[in-house]
């Protein structure tokens, strides 16, 4: 590793202190600053005035900002979110039971989301103007112009209700319970114990989620391959090539495609957190227990602790991710530096 | 595109517009587009024609929509394309009814013949109240009259009152797409929901532009320690879901158009931030904007005057998709449940409602303002590719 590869690494790291704090802050005036008070969201009209007091104490609303700011700071460093107000443990523990699940659905998106929007992306980009391309640039802005639950709803209707092909609901069939919890992600548990079964159950709840999601954002990926795939095929090198009588289909997958491959793969990191807001609505549309449901789930059981924790964690995930696809990116990249 | 050189001329009428150059209209200008951008310039019009419908269809509501959209006027899930109700009657206890003729097997069609308002009003009374006694009533006095039918048929919903099954079925063209669970009219819903949606859509998109055009132009201006913390701070904004940011917003402010459209444009103002910011840096770089300072312009009217009107066609093109985002995070929010208050049409709504009589068969429920909501996202999407091709089109791939 060379001195400035490791410069730049540090300076990544240190700016995620910053971000991270502003994160914080901002669920933090979400959450205690703006004009809703939390104590009657929370209980709703109808609280009687010690209850609500009760309730503020309890949840240390009663100090002032600043104090509330610091308390609040400190439980995220240590990530002690406290216990939940609805189910007897703590908040951090309901997280690593939801957590798995969110990421399960997250990495087989991805992969759905890479498969489709790298071909289809790379086609456009080698047939420009022509109707292929037309049709895939269309078809990427009706993608990512359909509301995400409709789409999971019309796949439940259509595959899991008319052809029964699918399961609509949950990450396995009921009454299926794993054995052993390594990773929390069903299908790499599976395959480490060798359990079959459970895999292939679990795959088959995967697809239409994981589909639903997948397509939505692959739209929006496919565009953005073909736009960078434009650049490089416009580079002299490819014209290099062609001179020398490579095939046009040989320049563009090969060629072409590998030196497109940074920017795609960056950007494909940077979508990890329109994922996740995208994952809400999926768990929710195929009850998928994943943290983007307990999130909704618990704002209706007025669970507050495990409201606040969750939001909390997707900030610290995506502030994680972002540095990750950084620091990748300086290794893959050797000119960025800071 | 040179008036000689240009050899896509291939049609009269093509030759036609680009030889008059001059002289001719605002139309011929607007047509002439099509010679010049190709198919952005059908993406731009198409996306515009529907929403200018759904404009007109927004200002025209309360005379476009045939019912009152939280009105219960006619029997529960008649399927679109249902209209004036025929009530059919089982028999099981004739008593309450005045109806001797009708024994356990036979099915009965109550017609209409005074218009649908009769029948509406009848079929609210027995599947709402159970009140049999008007349905006797209207029997007598002649305004509905009745016809046996052999067997049901799909189309018709069976109800049980007192002792008495009643099927419900719809025909004709009242109810082009349906009746909801509590038979309210669809069309109407959807008209008085296009309003509800376009408002939050509206609203949101005008804050988010208004503060982040503001914090955009004073970051890119200034540069210094002020653009460092805002740049940090919209970049960490642009990285949180959304979408959860603003189920938390909702959920502490609680419901309401206002609160909705507050909490949708929070996600998209460092959108505008980053897009006006990034602009400003290469602006105040050119020869005009020195010009203008050495001459002892104030920085203010700097920013205002030569600036500002630089950036708007970006802006423009930011909006646009802006409004294409914000009506699906809308819908979201309502597909959660955390959207507007029950008593607001709005299609998110119905569609979270309508997901739960899907296993039933009502399939027009959801698909209905699922078309809905994506033709008007992908409307505004469209118009804003499109105009950042024609507006820009040296930052586009072309």
């Amino acid at each position: 590793m060379s001195d400035r590869l490791r410069k730049y690494i540090l300076v990544r790291l240190l700016l995620t202190i910053p971000m991270l704090l502003i994160l914080v802050s901002i669920v933090f005036v979400v959450l205690r600053v703006l004009p809703g008070d939390p104590a009657l969201a929370i209980l709703r009209e109808g609280a009687s005035e010690e209850q609500l007091d009760a309730f503020r104490a309890s949840m240390g609303l009663d100090k002032t900002i600043p104090e509330q700011y610091v308390e609040f700071l400190s439980g995220a460093i240590r990530l002690d979110f406290g216990e939940s107000m609805t189910r007897d443990r703590l908040v951090i523990d309901e997280i690593k039971t939801f957590f798995p699940a969110t990421v399960e659905l997250a990495l087989y998106s991805m992969v759905v989301v890479a498969g489709m929007g790298i071909i289809s992306g790379a086609y456009a980009a080698k047939n420009r103007k022509s109707p292929a391309d037309y049709t895939i640039r269309v078809a990427s802005i009706v993608l990512y112009s359909i509301p995400i639950f409709w789409l999971g709803i019309m796949f439940q209707m259509y595959f899991g209700a008319q052809l029964g092909w699918l399961p609509v609901f949950g990450r396995l069939t009921s009454g299926n319970v794993p054995e052993v919890s390594i990773t929390g992600l069903y299908t790499i548990d599976a395959l480490i114990t060798g359990d079959f079964d459970l895999f292939i159950d679990a795959i088959k709840h995967l697809v239409l989620p994981a589909m639903t999601l997948g397509l939505v954002l692959g739209g929006a990926f496919a565009r953005l391959t073909r736009a960078n795939m434009l650049v490089v095929l416009e580079q002299d090198f490819i014209t290099a090539g062609r001179a020398r009588g490579i095939t046009e289909r040989a320049l563009v997958y090969r060629h072409g495609l590998r030196n497109a491959f940074i920017p795609i793969i960056t950007i494909l990191g940077l979508q990890f957190a329109a994922l996740l807001a995208g994952a809400i609505l999926t768990e929710t549309t195929f009850s998928w227990p994943g943290l983007g449901r307990l999130v909704v789930d618990r704002i209706f059981d007025r669970d507050f602790t495990t409201v606040q924790a969750s939001i909390l964690f997707f900030a610290i995930v995506v502030a994680g991710i972002n540095l990750l696809v950084d620091i990748l990116y300086g290794f893959i990249e050797p000119r960025i530096r800071y | 595109m040179s008036k000689k050189g240009n050899n896509s001329i291939d049609t009269k009428e093509e030759l036609n517009t680009t030889l008059s150059e001059e002289g001719i209209g605002l139309l011929g200008r607007f047509l002439r587009g099509r010679i010049w951008y190709g198919a952005e310039w059908y993406f731009a019009v198409a996306g515009a024609t529907v929403l200018i419908a759904i404009l007109l269809m927004t200002l025209f509501a309360p005379v476009l929509a045939p019912y009152d959209p939280n009105g219960f006027v006619a029997a529960p899930f008649i399927p679109p394309g249902g209209g004036h109700q025929l009530l059919i009657v089982r028999d099981s206890d004739a008593n309450n009814v005045n109806i001797d003729s009708l024994d356990q097997q036979v099915f009965g069609v109550i017609r209409n013949k005074n218009g649908d308002k009769v029948a509406r009003e009848l079929t609210d009374s027995i599947t709402r109240y159970g009140d049999l006694d008007a349905l006797a009533l209207a029997l007598a006095a002649g305004e509905v009259d009745f016809a046996f039918v052999d067997e049901l048929d799909e189309s018709m919903i069976p109800l049980s009152v007192n002792n008495l099954t009643i099927v419900v079925r719809g025909m004709g063209t009242s109810f082009p797409l349906g009746t909801d669970n509590l038979g309210r009219d669809m069309v109407s819903r959807v008209i008085w929901g296009a309003r509800t949606v376009m408002s939050v859509a509206l609203l949101s998109a005008l804050f988010s532009s208004t503060v982040g055009i503001t914090l955009g132009l004073i970051s890119g201006f200034m540069s210094g320690l002020v653009d460092r913390v805002l740049s940090l701070t919209m970049d960490s904004l642009y990285s949180f879901p959304g979408l959860l940011l603003a189920i938390a917003m909702v959920a502490m402010l609680g419901p309401g158009m206002i609160n909705v459209a507050v909490a949708v444009s929070v996600i998209y103002i460092p959108t505008f931030f980053r897009v006006v910011r990034g602009q400003v840096l290469t602006i105040k770089e050119e020869l005009y904007v020195d010009a203008a300072r050495s001459l002892g312009a104030k920085s203010s009217s700097i920013l205002l005057e030569y600036i500002l009107p630089n950036v708007i066609p970006s802006i423009v093109v930011v909006f646009s998709i802006n409004i294409a985002d914000a009506i699906l995070t809308e819908a979201g929010l309502s597909f959660i449940g955390l959207g507007l208050p029950p008593d607001i049409p709005d299609w998110g709504y119905d569609l979270s409602k309508g997901h739960s009589f899907l296993v039933a068969g009502h399939w027009w429920l959801i698909t209905v303002p699922g078309v809905l909501i994506t033709l008007v996202s992908l409307s505004f999407s469209m118009l804003g590719e499109s105009l950042s091709e024609i507006l820009n089109p040296r930052l586009s791939d072309q």
